[in-house]
């Protein structure tokens, strides 16, 4: 009898620990701070920017606002490593109610292993970072980590 | 015997589904998501939207911002308070906090470096105090700092690094709201010490770059509230800036120059009396930080 108990609870510490496993985030925010912080240069740190992303069964559209101010120059580092799956990283300098509005930088020619992505940007009074993270149809629950980092000079 | 032996295992069963369920719900409810209804225009696929977060500068970029225009080193106007176990509660150590980042920043860029050392070290108490006094041992910064004092340039890129590292502690720690705490208390002191200038000299520039500042106030507050549900206590600092972006939205100067959408380059110069206006409301608020 007890046996049978046993049996069920080492089940249920393999299944916790699985789902642990599986929607980790893979977000080591230290290691994701050091390597934008090694492109950043010689732009001065200024501020960062982590975004935790939950793939859902619907897109989702993400944003972020950076006030910027003129005659500085900007440069943003971004990081994907630590998201599970790709998203589209667009840069604007509306926001996402503008009825028009294009994009000053893309990753949609970044290639599959390129994790880091530099941005020098050009004159602007405000930035808004847009993720675009796509619909996951599986039951995988996935979650990941992107982070920005904004440096001047 | 083998029933209660196949009842014990059924029950083990139940329980692990039950967990497992409670796992799938609690995954999908941790993130608050509103839908947008689909327009006419809109594509047939449906997004998600969450609100718009906010990256918010450093106080030393402020700073520098200022000093490029002219800002030049006023004796006595940077914080004279220096007791930071006056602040008991965690809003009024942060935002304390950031009026030492400020004033840290003024006096690192005008080279008042027996200033900047004071400053760096009544930060580095405050930050004990809010528990994330580690940031200031880490790469050695608070050495580091000391034994640079007569180096402007390495000063100002260990403030820049101390900055990376406080972001990542309270990133860590999830406690992104001390950071929009932090630089509203900053903001208000650079504003204040800009201003303060300003009236002495009636530089031009300046004035367009305290125009320029106040544009990024709606972020400041907007920050504030995204995280207002971690602490309560920001209601009434949002409160106090929300009066300060009011007396701006209202300034003729500003109602007659709403930001282009186009023109990027275009800055925005107020009247004696508009900069007077927003100093005495600033000046109060600050004068209320330092008091606790």
């Amino acid at each position: 009898m007890k046996k049978a108990f046993y049996i069920s609870l080492v089940g249920l510490v393999f299944v916790f620990g699985f789902t642990t496993i599986q929607t980790a985030d893979n977000c080591d925010k230290k290691a994701l701070t050091t390597s934008c912080k090694k492109k950043l240069d010689p732009y001065k740190y200024d501020s960062q920017k982590f975004t935790k992303i939950n793939f859902t069964k619907k897109a989702q559209q993400l944003e972020v606002e950076v006030p910027v101010f003129i005659g500085e120059k900007y440069r943003l580092v971004f990081n994907t490593s630590g998201m599970p799956k790709g998203i589209k990283i667009n840069v604007y300098t509306k926001d996402k109610a503008a009825k028009k509005r294009e994009a000053i930088f893309s990753n949609k020619d970044a290639k599959a292993d390129e994790t880091q992505l530099i941005f020098d940007v050009p004159r602007a009074r405000k930035m808004f970072v847009d993720y675009d993270v796509p619909a996951d149809s599986t039951s995988a629950k996935l979650t990941g980590c992107m982070v920005f980092m904004v440096g001047y000079k | 015997m083998l029933l209660k032996k196949k009842s014990l295992v059924v029950k083990g069963a139940l329980f692990i589904a039950a967990s497992l369920f409670m796992v799938a719900c609690g995954s999908d409810t941790a993130t608050e998501e509103t839908v947008i209804p689909p327009t006419e225009d809109s594509v047939s696929v449906e997004v998600e939207t969450e609100e718009v977060t906010y990256s918010l500068p450093s106080p030393l970029q402020i700073a520098s911002i200022f000093k490029k225009s002219g800002l030049k080193y006023k004796t006595g106007v940077t914080s004279d308070l220096k007791d930071p176990a006056k602040y008991t509660s965690n809003l009024t150590k942060a935002i304390n906090l950031g009026v030492y980042s400020a004033d840290l920043s003024y006096t690192v860029l005008n080279k008042q470096n027996q200033e900047a050392m004071t400053y760096m070290k009544l930060s580095r108490q405050l930050a004990d105090n809010l528990g994330m006094g580690t940031v200031f041992d880490q790469g050695n910064l608070s050495k580091r700092f000391e034994k640079n004092l007569s180096n402007e340039d390495s000063l100002a890129y260990i403030i820049a690094e101390l900055q990376m590292v406080t972001d990542m502690y309270l990133d860590e720690n999830d406690q992104q709201q001390i950071t929009s705490i932090v630089f509203s208390g900053a903001w208000i002191e650079s504003m204040y010490i800009g201003s303060k200038v300003y009236v002495k000299g009636k530089d031009k520039e300046l004035n367009s770059k305290l125009a320029e500042q106040m544009t990024i106030l709606g972020s400041i507050i907007n920050a504030l509230k995204a995280e207002e549900k971690k602490d309560p206590a920001i209601s009434g600092l949002i409160a106090d800036l929300v009066v300060i972006k009011d007396i701006y939205d209202a300034l003729p100067s500003v109602k007659n120059n709403p930001e282009g959408e186009e023109d990027t380059e275009k800055e925005l110069t107020l009247t004696d009396d508009e900069v007077s206006q927003l100093t005495t409301k600033i000046e109060a608020l600050r004068v209320k930080f330092i008091n606790g």
